[in-house]
């Protein structure tokens, strides 16, 4: 694959490049400016801003069909694997705009990971699944790479289930360990950012605990961004919400804020079972 | 208000309204009952308010359990609650102005058999009026969810301040004049304490209901003994 | 009640008339197989597998014919299925909404049902009309025409199959798309691909049509793909319609190997799909 040769130091450049001049100057990790999401003709997304800080996690809530997803996949730019979905407007990664057409998506990729709501392993084994992003990057020795795939197993709080079958298939955990095999994927690429696309809707209560306490713990080396439908899960862990409404950002602020004396009658009709 | 979607959810945060307001209701009675009981030394009227103390105490249990079962379940948020909360510690107030106003009673019963120097007294029903209409102003304010007519309550404790003051010098003089009067004047000094502090529970039920309707707090030093002086102004929030 | 009863009756009714066609259809299946398998059974014989054809009277076998099978079957499954499997990924992966996956699909499913003698004739056209002779090339190409569409609509299909939160998972760790493809899609499709192409196999393992007019028949053992070249169907159709007694136990025994290979093949097919569809 030529990317993964060409790649091999151009991912810790472009970080280093960006990280410091951009996220001071504009205000935050991800900078959004008037952002306009089309699916074909319709308008999903509309004039949308926003800032999110670095190594803070910020929730997007709201109720169904809101724009809440849509606006998360075009921090990745995963709207690009589509033909009939574009945007307008800006969003600022550290100060560089990723709407720009000339941009490396790969590269971005790299730097802004997503975790599903549906857990997808990929069909190889435990470790096939870790290693196989790392090598996309880097060239690292066999004793390099098992310390890598470790690391990135204890950091989801997987490894001491897993250590002993690592060659097992990634399909055959439990659904709270496939997610979590998923986390460690994307953790083990060292993004900046990771977006979760709401992680936990398919898991059972402790499953989703231990989601949220990982979460929690990921926050002090990463930018998390996270979607979810449950109010509860926004309040208990994240530190700024958004609440978004018929594809408008209708209200952004702390979460203890918006929690107790949101400013807008539509967020508190919607967090107290008003309506949506 | 709009209504929840899940309408039992309404129905328990009128429950407790409701309690609230039966609660406030006896409370009410009871002060002015100790009140009335005291300055024409009715000793049945005494027992009477004696006697009302156990059904608020009981109340207050209720609508703690109530709330409590409400937030395991609905996990409430925002409006729902700052109500919940809400009820909880007016409950608590409330409970607490039923002690007081019993606590005068059971003076109005000590004291009974060697009433003297009624005017002794006079000041004390002025003090006792003023501590009422505080309590029948919050409890409106409570029921209206009306966020000045609570700010309102809580700069005139200013004034029962002041009435207390008055009235502690008036009885010293009392007690001075005629050593016959200390017994009786000392009562009535408790019963001036009392007062007062009913004055302050309803203050911090105004407080509070300020803080259920708009989620901010009235600032932590009330101006004391200048009932004009204006309450700084904090941002209103639509609720 | 009496609806409930009626409903009950037409039930009895609907069930007995799909008992009664499948064991009609699959009685035929039985019998067909029993007969090749009486007719050949007879005629098998380990010179079978070591002497040529040879003319009646004198003890031959169908080596020469079964060689030529798999030669030409090899040949047509070597050049078909990675053609069939290219244009289905093109299909399935990155032309997906694009007018010309609509018009490649579209004559895809034309030509899967196409007669195999117009194939046969195609090729002799524009193959052994050209080259002046019949060759086990012009077979084999032959025979890849025909593997082609079934490869691009099974290929197509199990791509298409892969779920779309996989390959997004893989693009949201920076993969590039050939990576995706390979690494991933193929991976995950792997058995229901590799079922397309066995299935393709056995199609083609009893094509007599398109033989007839390109490799034609060779009486001797020979490997040169440049010459014609004898295949089982071919050989079974020139026995039997011959007088020979000795040559018609010879093509019950060819049509016996034809059968059992293809019959392995399908079973294998559906192994395959069934182990991947249970993990």
């Amino acid at each position: 694959m030529s990317s993964q040769g060409a790649a091999n130091s151009t991912q810790a450049d472009a970080a280093a490049r960006m990280t410091s001049a951009g996220a001071a100057s504009t205000g935050g990790k991800i900078v959004v400016r008037g952002l306009n999401f089309y699916y074909g003709e319709a308008l999903a997304l509309k004039a949308i801003d926003l800032k999110l800080q670095v190594n803070k996690v910020t929730a997007l809530i709201g109720p169904s069909g809101c724009g809440k997803s849509t606006l998360l996949r075009v921090f990745n730019r995963m709207y690009d694997l589509y033909p009939n979905q574009r945007a307008e407007g800006e969003v600022l990664l550290d100060g560089e705009n990723i709407l720009d057409p000339a941009l490396d998506l790969n590269l971005l990729r790299s730097r802004v990971g997503m975790v599903f709501q549906k857990p997808t392993p990929f069909p190889m084994s435990i470790y096939d699944n870790i290693a196989f992003g790392i090598k996309l990057y880097e060239k690292l020795s066999k004793s390099e790479l098992d310390s890598r795939v470790e690391s990135a197993l204890r950091r989801s709080a997987l490894w001491d289930e897993v250590k002993d079958k690592l060659n097992a298939s990634g399909l055959s955990l439990s659904g709270g360990q496939q997610q979590r095999l998923c986390i460690a994927r994307t953790v083990a690429i060292k993004p900046e950012v990771i977006l979760f696309d709401e992680p936990c809707s398919a898991l059972d209560p402790i499953s989703t605990s231990r989601i949220e306490e990982l979460i929690d713990e990921l926050t002090d080396d990463y930018t998390i961004v996270i979607v979810t439908h449950s109010m509860q899960q926004a309040a208990r862990v994240s530190e700024y919400t958004a609440f978004m409404y018929l594809g408008e950002l209708i209200e952004f602020g702390d979460t203890s804020e918006i929690f107790t004396k949101p400013r807008e009658k539509r967020t508190q009709d919607y967090i107290t079972g008003r309506f949506g | 208000m709009s209504e929840h979607i899940v309408r039992a959810y309404d129905k328990e945060l009128e429950t407790l309204g409701r309690r609230i307001g039966e609660m406030g209701g006896i409370a009410e009675k009871m002060v002015v009952d100790a009140m009335d009981a005291l300055s024409s030394v009715n000793n049945e009227l005494a027992q009477q308010v004696i006697a009302c103390d156990p059904r608020l105490d009981a109340l207050q249990r209720e609508i703690e359990e109530h709330a409590i079962l409400t937030i395991a379940r609905r996990q409430p948020m925002a409006i729902d609650l700052r109500e919940i909360i809400g009820a909880i510690r007016i409950a608590g107030d409330l409970e607490r102005i039923g002690d007081l106003a019993k606590n005068v009673a059971k003076r109005a019963v000590k004291i009974g058999p060697e009433s003297r120097a009624p005017r002794a007294s006079v000041g004390l029903k002025h003090m006792n009026d003023v501590a009422t209409e505080q309590l029948k102003d919050v409890l409106d304010a409570y029921a209206m969810r009306d966020a000045e007519r609570a700010q309102a309550v809580w700069t005139h404790d200013a004034e029962l301040d002041a009435l207390e003051d008055s009235v502690f010098r008036d009885l010293l003089t009392h007690m001075m004049e005629d050593p016959r009067n200390i017994s009786f004047c000392a009562h009535l000094l408790f019963c001036s304490k009392s007062i007062e502090r009913i004055g302050d529970h309803a203050t911090n039920i105004a407080e509070t209901v300020y803080y259920l309707v708009t989620g901010g707090t009235l600032p932590a030093e009330r101006p004391k003994g200048r009932p004009d002086a204006a309450a700084p102004q904090l941002g209103t929030v639509e609720p | 009640m009496s609806r409930y009863d009626a409903r009950r009756r037409t039930d009895a009714l609907a069930r007995a008339l799909c008992v009664a066609a499948a064991i009609f259809g699959l009685g035929w299946l039985a019998l067909i197989l029993i007969a090749v398998l009486l007719g050949g059974f007879g005629g098998l014989s380990l010179s079978i597998f070591t002497k040529m054809t040879s003319p009646p009277g004198a003890n031959g076998g169908l080596l020469n014919a079964i060689v030529g099978s798999l030669i030409m079957t090899t040949l047509g499954v070597a050049i078909g299925a990675p053609i069939g499997m290219l244009a289905g990924t093109y299909m399935a992966e990155y032309g997906r909404y694009s007018k010309l996956t609509f018009f490649v699909r579209f004559i895809n499913d034309i030509l899967l049902s196409a007669p195999s003698i117009v194939v046969g004739l195609f090729v002799y056209q524009i193959m052994v009309a050209r080259m002046g002779h019949f060759s086990a090339l012009a077979g084999g190409v032959a025979l890849a025409i025909i593997v082609i569409p079934v490869v691009v609509r099974t290929t197509e299909d199990m791509l298409l199959l892969v779920p779309g939160s996989l390959r997004e998972a893989a693009a949201a760790l920076g993969m590039p798309r050939a990576s995706i493809i390979g690494q991933v899609a193929y991976r995950s499709a792997r058995a229901g691909l590799v079922t397309g192409v066995l299935l393709a196999v056995a199609r083609i393992s009893g094509e007599t049509a398109p033989l007839l007019f390109t490799a034609l028949n060779n009486q001797f053992f020979t490997a040169n793909v440049n010459a014609p070249m004898s295949s089982l169907p071919a050989v079974i159709f020139q026995f039997a319609q011959s007088p020979y007694r000795e040559w018609h136990r010879l093509a019950w025994a060819g049509a016996l190997l034809i059968t059992v290979a293809v019959l392995t093949m399908s079973v294998a097919a559906r192994v395959l799909s069934a182990r991947a569809a249970n993990k």
